[in-house]
């Protein structure tokens, strides 16, 4: 039975091929030709379109940037001392993959077998580097066992010696393709701490990669001249990050960096910072210390000290010794990891990290009078010959209640220089208030208060001064006055510095700097600092003047403690208030320069707070009134002699002063007696005899003894010299006069330093060289200092 | 054996001795050399470097590429063997070539198979000391089976049957077999039992060809479209319903569309292609000189050659390699038009179509077009057997093409 409508067989076979045909015409344009479209499109999508950025993509994976570091510049101070250099030392270059590779495994029998030996091998590495360096063990285990790395940084500055350790090591396994070094560089600071805030320190951050860079100080501003640029080897590198051997390489060589000649002394940075620490110590003060040294015709800067410091070698350690003492506490009760201690940490280590003298603004206080003198004199406002009259205290504003002098019960009547001598604030608000703010505001301006000095260091802090609509508003009378000793207005250390420098050193506005000369490899001075003068301020004349009113002060007021015997200083003391603050802690500064007719060095230094024996007392624990004459002179003026006689300057001394100088003792043995008592005396000193003979047999001291001029030497007559030792007496507290007949009486000459003015009642040792109680051959020149306690400060008080 | 003189030959035999088609020919051949240099270039590196656990090269830079050339002589000598043969014996040689083909697929899983490294996967056989992959077999088995079987689909059937149809299941008979379900049915078993053996191993490339082979035949055989329809139909929902709804291929198609958030796992592979094409550029870094090789690129030798291709020889080099493997497909397909018989044209339009399948599949894998999957260039990939495997088949085609009649002389 046939379906009708099936078609006959034929046909259907035909049909049935033609269906072959086009299906399998269909297939083929489908498969051939269709489907290889889509494929075109993504190729030229890929290759053309985003060539650009597979390109680079593939360049980043496949290239090595190896940088090969330039040779970074020497530092050196003024007298060619290294102050900061750069060595190289080692990284030390561990690959775990390597190590894998170097056990085969074919080698063992079993894989215990091969699992223990690759073991060992590790093993020998590991504990030969904790052996020999100390290195964390499991650290290093945990390196060495992740096989894909091929790159571990075992340490990056491995000196010399350790350096060979590692050679001989390596060579003597023969594990020298996976344990091995490449150059680095390390910066060295020889002085350590001296001159820290200065010359600044090396440290990575997020720009730099593996390259420390300069973070502060000439370090960071001269980064440019003593990185000297970085030179680089492409080459190309495999999946697993080994360098191929036959890569494409592109070589750029490094240029060294350039060598900085400072302008700073290495001596004359340490006695800063010596006097600093010493200061710190003796009047216990709480919040450190700053001081600069400058030379007032140039504007260099012989040193600038900020105290706690750090060591730029280890900067990431707390080097003061109170400061850890505190974290120390902390740590105890809190512990280290807790907060407390972080943040304790944090900002001990930015305390020691600060230049204050650069960064820091504080009310300068008296320390200022000078310059507010300066402006009246140059504008004839004042004359040397006017008088001023202070009761204690001046009613500025009507209505307000009155500014005080120091002296509550007034200087009376007085001439400018003795209203600078006194620090006289009534006086000076009048010259003040006479002026008026227009030319105040001018000075202020030409002085520089409103610029930053320009000094070549980052980090210089802002002032903080009224606007000038303010000053020179209807409320502004009051700034008026006070301003003209140095409140209620902020700079910073380096500009009362440099405007004080202009004051003394003929009117001239300097820049101050620390890079003297900037020489290149090859010896070639690339830069040269010229002094730079901002501008004229104030006449040379007005000038003289100053530095005589100013010598004054130093000879015979305030400033009396700065005295050093031979050398004329000039200068003025400070005690400011700190107003933003609460409680009663003052900075006791003093700004001295010498000689005071040809000023080579200006000296500025601060001690912030020092501290009060009780609530209200104005005396240190140890007896010291609280004021920038008490506390700072007479550390600065020792501070003055040192560096003068460190650069060379001669001594000068007055008739007075010569007559107490050393002189050598005369040889009389022999002598008669009264040509010995007349050789003596031409020589300088007193006698007196011992015993009853007519020739002299014994003298002490002994012949060519410097001994100061003066002294009462001892003439044995017949009876022999004790040749045993004494005891050494307290002076302390004693009058010139007392101590001298104390110690001459048993034997011993006294040297007096600082203020040894005899005529003067308020002088008394303040210290001596040889400590109580010691036992000191007969003869021994005692050196003892004294200081004139000044009752009244320069403070500001209202 | 002395061969007969060229009267004695019957019909048959003549027209087993024509000529096969040169085009193809060297089209194959030129494949294969590009194949081989590229093989030599890629795998230059990890041979060298001798990081493949499962392989020991000795350091040798050479060793894939020796064992290639080897497999690539011995494979032109099965081209030639198989190209001699008529192709009229395969129809009832095929039979043995499925049955054999299953068989294999089934030893897989005895001590017999080999699986790679430490993996559950078990894809490989050790017989008689030659290593290859059953499916490579069973793709030709199962195009022989089909195209031998299905070329009898009108001619030779006979009758139809008689249904019986008062009873419900001759009725219901009559009808499927009238919608042409029932004569799918043979065809439908034998795929789903080599499916079902092969995602056994797994192998998820293999299944994709073998599917992708059958229905090829099944569809110029002139089967019904709305066949193919409810087929792709329903291939389209499990590959949706798998995408969606295993987390294994939901990962896969994320690797895919964003390498970069995977590049730790599959979306590395991916990412390390796309650079190597990229940099390739326009013109390329030249033969050789490819940077990605370099331990960068995994199977770079392998699955990825093709990214190899395009580095160093550019897109102008990638659109030349395509163009010879359009061309190939184009001409295999002309020769199934032209083909004697139905048997003839099915048997190369299931080979072409598994040429064209591979090709399309594994160059839009590297070039990120479609997701992975792990199949090789035909002619490039590195892998001996199936190299040999290939020519074999290309023999095949060439045996069929010998029987295609002159155009006559005008």
């Amino acid at each position: 039975m046939q379906d009708p409508n099936r078609k006959p067989r034929g046909g259907n076979h035909g049909k049935s091929n033609r269906s072959l045909l086009r299906r399998t015409i269909f297939l083929m344009v489908v498969l051939g030709v269709a489907a290889f479209l889509p494929l075109v499109a993504q190729l030229y999508k890929l290759q053309i379109v985003q060539h650009d950025y597979w390109n680079e993509r593939a360049a980043n994976q496949q290239r090595k940037n190896v940088s090969v570091s330039a040779n970074r510049g020497t530092i050196f101070d003024r007298e060619g001392r290294t102050m900061a250099m750069s060595a190289t030392v080692y990284k030390l270059i561990l690959s775990p993959m390597g190590v894998y590779g170097s056990v085969k495994e074919e080698d063992y029998k079993t894989n215990a077998e091969y699992q223990q030996a690759l073991h060992d091998k590790r093993a020998m590495i590991v504990d030969w580097l904790v052996d020999a360096f100390g290195y964390n063990e499991e650290w290093l285990w945990k390196r060495i066992e992740n096989t894909k790395n091929a790159y571990v940084e075992v340490t990056t500055e491995l000196e010399e010696e350790d350096a060979e350790k590692v050679r001989e090591f390596a060579s003597e396994k023969k594990i020298t393709n996976f344990l091995y070094l490449t150059p680095n560089s390390k910066r060295y600071y020889p002085y350590s701490s001296v001159g820290s805030h200065v010359l600044g320190y090396m440290s990575q951050n997020k720009d730099s990669g593996d390259n420390k860079v300069g973070a502060q100080g000439i370090e960071a501003v001269y980064e440019g001249a003593l990185s000297g640029s970085l030179g680089r080897v492409v080459t190309s590198k495999n999946g697993y990050g080994m360098e191929m051997i036959s890569g494409y390489e592109m070589y750029f060589d490094a240029e060294d960096g350039c060598d900085l000649t400072l302008t700073l002394d290495e001596r004359i940075q340490a006695m800063l910072e010596q006097t600093l620490a010493e200061g710190i110590e003796t009047y216990d003060v709480q919040d450190g210390a700053f001081g600069i040294v400058m030379e007032p015709k140039t504007g260099a800067i012989l040193a600038m000290a900020s105290s706690p410091d750090f060591d730029p070698n280890h900067y990431s350690t707390i080097l003061n010794d109170g400061l850890r003492q505190e974290l120390e506490a902390i740590a105890a009760e809190k512990g280290e990891d807790s907060e407390e201690y972080g943040a304790a940490w944090n900002a001990a280590w930015n305390k020691q990290m600060r230049n204050r003298a650069l960064s820091d603004a504080y009310e300068p206080g008296s320390v200022f009078k000078p310059i507010t003198v300066a402006m009246a004199l140059e504008e004839g406002i004042v004359s040397l010959n006017d008088t001023f009259y202070c009761g204690g205290s001046k009613v500025v504003v009507p209505g307000t209640p009155p500014v005080h002098c120091h002296q509550r019960s007034g200087h009376k009547e007085q001439t400018l220089t003795k209203a600078v001598m006194n620090s006289c604030n009534v006086a000076l608000m009048d010259i003040a208030l006479e002026m008026g703010p227009d030319i105040m505001w001018k000075y202020f301006e030409d002085f520089g208060l409103f610029d930053s000095t320009g000094i070549d260091l980052v980090g210089e802090g802002d002032p903080l001064i009224w606007s000038e609509e303010e000053f020179k508003g209807p409320y502004g009378t009051m700034s008026v006055a006070i301003s003209s000793f140095g409140q209620t207005m902020k700079i910073t250390p380096i500009q009362m510095i440099t405007a004080f420098a202009a004051v003394i050193n003929g009117g001239h506005l300097l820049e101050p700097y620390l890079v003297q000369t900037i020489t290149d490899k090859d010896g070639n001075a690339v830069y040269y600092h010229e002094t730079t003068e901002v501008r004229q301020v104030i006449s040379e004349a007005t000038s003289s003047t100053l530095r005589g009113i100013l010598e004054s002060v130093v000879s015979d007021g305030s400033g009396h403690n700065a005295t050093v015997n031979g050398y004329r200083i000039g200068g003025k003391t400070g005690t400011s208030e700190k107003r933003d603050e609460k409680g009663d802690d003052v900075i006791c500064s003093f700004m001295g320069f010498a000689p005071a007719d040809d000023p080579q060095v200006l000296v500025l230094i601060a001690y912030d707070s020092p501290k009060r024996s009780g609530p209200g007392s104005n005396y240190t624990a140890s007896g010291t009134y609280i004021s920038g004459g008490n506390i700072t002179a007479p550390m600065a003026g020792r501070l003055i002699g040192s560096i003068l006689d460190y650069i060379g300057v001669e001594k000068r001394y007055s008739d007075d002063e010569l007559a107490g100088a050393d002189k050598p003792m005369p040889y009389v043995i022999g002598k008669e007696l009264t040509v010995a008592k007349g050789q003596v005396q031409n020589a300088g000193f007193e006698c007196r005899t011992v015993g009853a003979g007519s020739i002299v047999t014994h003298q002490i001291p002994a012949a060519g003894v410097s001994v100061p001029g003066g002294s009462t030497v001892v003439l044995y007559l017949g009876e022999t010299a004790p040749t045993d030792t004494v005891e050494m007496p307290s002076l302390v507290g004693l009058s010139p006069t007392a101590s001298k007949n104390l110690l001459e009486e048993k034997g011993l000459f006294l040297r007096a330093t600082g203020v040894a003015d005899y005529n003067d009642p308020s002088v008394k040792a303040a210290s001596q060289v040889i400590d109580v109680g010691v036992m000191v051959p007969l003869g021994t020149v005692v050196e003892v200092r004294f200081v004139s306690t000044i009752e009244y400060g320069d403070q500001t008080s209202d | 054996m002395a061969r007969k003189a060229k009267r004695d030959r019957t019909i048959e035999q003549q027209l087993a001795h024509g000529p096969v088609d040169l085009p193809f020919l060297a089209l194959v051949l030129l494949l294969t050399a590009i194949g081989l240099i590229m093989v030599l270039s890629a795998s230059y590196a990890s041979a060298m470097y001798n990081l493949d656990p499962a392989v020991n090269t000795g350091g040798d830079p050479y060793h894939y590429f020796k064992r290639q050339f080897l497999f690539a002589v011995l494979g032109i000598g099965a081209l030639f063997v198989m190209s001699r043969i008529d192709y009229q014996q395969l129809r009832w040689l095929s039979v043995f070539a499925l049955g054999g083909s299953i068989v294999l697929l089934i030893l897989v899983f005895t001590p017999l198979g080999r699986s790679a490294g430490d993996s559950d996967v078990r894809r490989w056989i050790n017989l008689f000391g030659i290593r290859f992959q059953p499916s490579e077999v069973a793709k030709v088995g199962i195009i022989l089976y089909f195209a031998a079987r299905l070329s009898k689909r009108d001619s030779q059937m006979g009758p139809p049957k008689k249904w019986n149809r008062r009873t419900l299941v001759g009725r219901m008979g009559e009808r499927l077999e009238r919608i042409g379900l029932l004569e799918l049915v043979p065809y439908v078993v034998i795929l789903a039992v080599v499916l079902a053996l092969l995602y056994k191993e797994p192998h998820m490339s293999g299944m994709i060809l073998i599917t992708v082979a059958a229905a090829s035949v099944l569809f110029a055989s002139g089967i019904g479209l709305h066949w193919f329809v409810a087929g792709g139909t329903l291939m389209v929902g499990a590959l949706a319903f798998l995408i969606t709804q295993t987390k294994y291929m939901t990962a896969r198609i994320n690797s895919w569309l964003d390498p970069l958030s995977d590049l730790s796992g599959d979306g590395y592979q991916l990412w390390q292609s796309q650079i190597a094409i990229g940099s390739g550029g326009l013109l390329g870094v030249g033969l050789g000189n490819s940077r990605q090789k370099y331990l960068f690129l995994p199977e770079e030798h392998n699955d990825c050659i093709f990214a190899i291709v395009c580095e160093e020889l550019g897109m102008v080099g990638a659109c030349v390699v395509m163009a010879l493997f359009a061309l190939l497909i184009i001409r295999g397909y002309w020769l199934a038009i032209h083909a004697r018989d139905r048997f003839g044209t099915l048997l190369i339009v299931g080979i072409v179509t598994l040429l064209a399948a591979q090709t399309f599949l594994n160059i839009g894998v590297a070039t990120g077009a479609i997701p992975t999957t792990g199949i090789s260039l035909p002619f490039f990939s590195y892998g001996g057997t199936a190299l040999a495997i290939q020519l074999a088949e290309m023999g095949i085609v060439l045996s069929v093409s010998r029987q295609i009649a002159a155009p006559k002389a005008e």
